[in-house]
């Protein structure tokens, strides 16, 4: 079985969609002062085809969230580039929607202005900002919540929330950052569900990071494992399970992928405590 | 940071208040419907109510000298007199009020102008933030003098010392809000398509407001004091005016008249702003 799960070769990544990002070398180094530099992340090439979902797990510190806020356009690598589309990105853009682990919605809006927020500040009219809400809440399942202020609501909410308001921008690329970690593990695989479901309907690029494996393993096309400190893609794992993967969590193959994921990152994390 | 202490230090003094921050009240109970908690409201006062009723007897008992401490009735009567016969109180309150708020109105615009632009702009914050932070300690009421010599003994002087002594607290109070502006809340707003104006105007402004109320509560009361004193100084009108006014021509209900006033002013205009608070930052966790 761990034979037919080596890194992906590139001809394996140009098989079948275009590449819709394709990060070039990306290397970040964070100045420390007197000791010297941090090298986060170190020469990472990665590309993920249009409407692929690709997962990025590894142990806490080996920059994948760092990666994440580059293709955000958020950070700027030190050096190294990152393709959209064949373009160089420059800023963040809401075709790049990102959604963060803690709630990064707007205290100060309610639900329904969070979920506007995107297309407000594109311009577009109040009225037809009030039905793009409405489609974008019904969709989360929350349009019952519309009024309430987000101290009001529940973590998962509040994620639901967050994925709403990213989707009221129409993004191609969804850039998920632990978007699930921080909630208890029943609304969690309800989450995933739905994510699957919302995937598997528009088939849009997902960067997915993540440190939990099982996530990674039921949501991905493919499954990037990145080793620590420098932060260096250590292997790609592609995720061959049918969809739909609702019912995959309970079958032999995941349980085969998932310990191969882990055995890879254990040895890793075990040389970065040392 | 000290302003922030310093206005929770005021609300710790009610403890039945909701903090400024507070959430919106727990749904209506029965009492709330038949409005009994603004007779609450008021009947929470009553040491204030006790503290007149003992002025009031010790009067009668004349323990109290009457050239500090009239009986209450007669500065009830002078208040009277004084407001719907002659307006005379109530021109001096207007002079007062008129040059507190021309002050709080300027330092409340320029401040948190100046406080957004400085948690905002590197090369202002680092060119302000030393000054400030040098002349923020400065009891203002020292520049008086000076301030008499460029702008006189009119509105103009006791205007800009107000000013002064209100845009510092606004002014810091602004800056720690923006600096304290969660950095995902930023990046949420800019992967949205928010550019920098958007940014400031839904993001960083509504983020620090509370921390800008904050400083507006310490700066109302700076007012106060400073109208105040400023009339004590030098003016021909005004609360503090007559305050001095009445404690030199031996009136000492007028005198009261002047205290009370200025007091039940300053704690409504606090109560207001409390209320205002609670009611713009109802989204915040309380």
């Amino acid at each position: 079985m761990n034979g037919t799960m080596v890194a992906a070769k590139p001809a394996d990544v140009a098989k079948a969609d275009p590449v819709h990002v394709d990060m070039r070398g990306v290397t970040q180094r964070y100045r420390t002062g007197r000791r010297g530099d941090l090298l986060a992340l170190d020469r990472v090439d990665l590309q993920a085809r249009r409407g692929e979902f690709v997962s990025i797990v590894g142990p806490s510190g080996c920059g994948k969230s760092t990666l994440l806020y580059i293709v955000a356009g958020l950070l700027e690598a030190s050096e190294g580039e990152v393709l959209v589309d064949g373009k160089k990105i420059d800023g963040p853009d809401p075709e790049r929607g990102l959604v963060l682990q803690n709630s990064s919605i707007f205290p100060w809006r309610t639900v329904e202005e969070n979920v506007a927020f995107g297309p407000q500040m594109a311009g577009v009219a109040a009225n037809k900002r009030r039905t793009l809400t409405k489609h974008y809440l019904e969709m989360v399942g929350l349009e019952k919540f519309a009024a309430f202020y987000p101290r009001e609501l529940s973590g998962g909410m509040k994620q639901r929330i967050a994925i709403a308001q990213m989707l009221a921008c129409g993004p191609s690329l969804f850039l998920m950052d632990e978007p699930f970690g921080a909630l208890d593990s029943l609304s969690r695989e309800v989450l995933q569900d739905q994510l699957l479901q919302l995937w598997e309907r528009d088939r849009k690029t997902v960067l997915f990071v993540t440190h939990s494996i099982d996530e990674a393993v039921l949501l991905s096309d493919r499954v990037v494992v990145m080793s620590p400190l420098p932060g260096r893609v250590k292997e790609i794992v592609p995720i061959d399970l049918p969809r739909p993967r609702e019912e995959a969590r309970a079958s032999q193959a995941f349980g085969q992928l998932r310990n191969h994921i882990w055995a890879a990152i254990r040895q890793e994390t075990m040389e970065a405590i040392g | 940071m000290t302003m922030l202490t310093a206005s929770r230090r005021t609300e710790i003094a009610e403890p039945d208040s909701r903090p400024d921050a507070g959430g919106p009240r727990p749904s209506k109970t029965i009492s709330d419907r038949i409005g009994w908690s603004r007779f609450g409201a008021i009947t929470r006062y009553y040491p204030v109510l006790m503290l007149f009723i003992l002025w009031e007897i010790l009067s009668q008992l004349h323990l109290l000298d009457p050239m500090f401490m009239p009986p209450l009735e007669d500065v009830a009567r002078t208040f009277y007199k004084e407001v719907f016969v002659t307006h005379e109180l109530l021109d001096h309150l207007q002079m007062s009020v008129m040059r507190a708020a021309a002050g709080l109105g300027l330092a409340t615009v320029v401040g948190i102008a100046v406080g957004i632009m400085m948690g905002r702009v590197r090369a202002i914050e680092s060119f302000l933030d030393p000054l400030i932070s040098a002349l923020f300690p400065t009891p203002k009421l020292a520049l008086f003098p000076l301030i008499m010599i460029f702008l006189g003994i009119g509105d103009a002087s006791k205007i800009a010392l107000i000013f002064l002594g209100c845009f510092f607290p606004i002014t810091i109070n602004t800056y720690s809000g923006v600096k304290n502006v969660d950095k995902f809340y930023i990046w949420n707003a800019r992967t949205k398509g928010a550019n920098g104006r958007q940014l400031v105007w839904h993001v960083i402004i509504p983020a620090a407001l509370p921390f800008v109320f904050a400083g507006l509560r310490v700066a109302t009361s700076t007012a106060f004091l400073l109208i105040v004193a400023s009339e004590l100084i030098a003016a021909n009108d005004g609360l503090g005016y007559l305050i001095m006014f009445a404690e030199r021509s031996f009136d000492p209900a007028l005198m009261w008249c002047g205290i009370l006033l200025i007091a039940g002013m300053g704690f409504t205009v606090d109560r207001l702003l409390l209320a205002l608070g609670a009611r713009l930052f109802a989204w915040q966790d309380s």
